[in-house]
């Protein structure tokens, strides 16, 4: 593993903090901590079905409780960072720079994920490249087969 | 020449005694008066000779406030090695190390996980004597040394004696190959082991 953003969370973690917000849930009082609890594992989950529902709870914590900002801001810049959700994730980024702008754990996160932009982006043009020339051999098959006839 | 092993080490302590720049001091060199409180856990490599074999460290910087207690506990998994951070200007540090190595026992996996007590902030005023310290580093069979990130005074000291400590404790690590998911034999290892080697040689 070279960065946070390939951290994943353990299913037992996951099981365990879901019950406990699910069990508050039920009773109709869910605890800032313990949806936070639940959240921050949602986003470390390697699905991404549970990292959007992550980002939902946090995005209702960080509208309801001022306390915790600068953690609900991180984790939801992470979360959107992991389904590639760059621009978002960035976007949480530069709030959290605008109180603390020399964090250093913030301006690691920021490089970890310009450096994934720029990779993956190399990657989108190489299966572009790759369809280009699959095309091309289509029509090369094309003009065999019509040049048989 | 690859690294022959990846190392787990785990820093904790309270709040504000210095741990990501403890952290800071030996990835890079730098130090920062005003660290800001870790979010959740914070993840550095950085690769160090130790015995003439490269080893990789991941080192786990984990959140000492409170909120995040009952979440760091899980990183403890599989863990070769523990860092304890206490601030020798403030002695309830040390006394709140006590939990720490509670938690440790409870949730770290490898049994022989090597620990290292460390006492930061000597470039302050002391309210902890080096005794003191090195007495509660003794009594949970840990190893001890005191730091300053802000002058770097022990931070590779610190590091240095953990790592050999780790690969000189059987059992406790595994070399890796190319493709780490696969366990080697301790045939194969002493093979890979004795190529490293051959390798220094040959520089």
């Amino acid at each position: 593993m070279d960065d946070v953003l390939d951290e994943v969370v353990s299913s037992e973690d996951l099981e365990k903090f879901e019950k406990v917000f699910h069990e508050q849930l039920h009773q109709g009082n869910v605890t800032h901590k313990a949806q936070f609890e639940y959240a921050w594992c949602l986003v470390r989950s390697k699905y991404a079905t549970d990292i959007r529902k992550g980002i939902l709870l946090l995005k209702e914590l960080f509208n309801s409780h001022a306390e915790g900002k600068r953690d609900y801001l991180f984790y939801l810049a992470i979360g959107n960072a992991r389904i590639k959700e760059y621009n978002k994730a960035l976007h949480y980024i530069k709030r959290f720079l605008e109180i603390e702008p020399t964090n250093q754990q913030v301006l690691a996160l920021e490089r970890q994920i310009n450096k994934r932009m720029e990779t993956e982006g190399l990657v989108g043009m190489a299966v572009a490249g790759g369809a280009v020339l699959a095309l091309g051999g289509l029509v090369g098959l094309g003009i065999a087969l019509a040049s048989r006839k | 020449m690859d690294c022959v092993t990846t190392l787990k080490i785990l820093v904790i302590g309270e709040s504000g005694v210095g741990k990501s720049s403890i952290i800071l001091a030996f990835t890079t060199g730098d130090y920062n008066s005003s660290f800001p409180a870790t979010i959740g856990v914070d993840y550095k490599c950085k690769v160090m000779e130790v015995n003439g074999l490269k080893v990789k460290l991941g080192i786990w910087d984990t959140a000492g406030q409170e909120r995040y207690r009952t979440l760091t506990n899980s990183f403890y998994r599989d863990a070769h090695g523990a860092i304890l951070v206490y601030d020798v200007s403030e002695p309830k540090t040390l006394q709140k190390l006590n939990e720490w190595v509670d938690e440790l026992q409870v949730y770290s996996t490898k049994k022989n996980i090597v620990c290292l007590v460390v006492g930061n902030k000597i470039d302050k005023d002391r309210a902890v004597s080096r005794e003191a310290g090195q007495a509660f580093a003794q009594k949970h069979r840990m190893l001890f040394i005191e730091s300053s990130a802000k002058t770097q005074e022990g931070i590779n000291l610190a590091f240095e004696e953990l790592v050999q400590k780790i690969i000189e404790t059987p059992g406790l690590w595994e070399s890796t190959g190319s493709s780490s998911n696969i366990r080697v034999t301790s045939e194969e290892r002493s093979q890979q082991e004795s190529s490293c080697y051959d390798y220094t040689c040959s520089i």
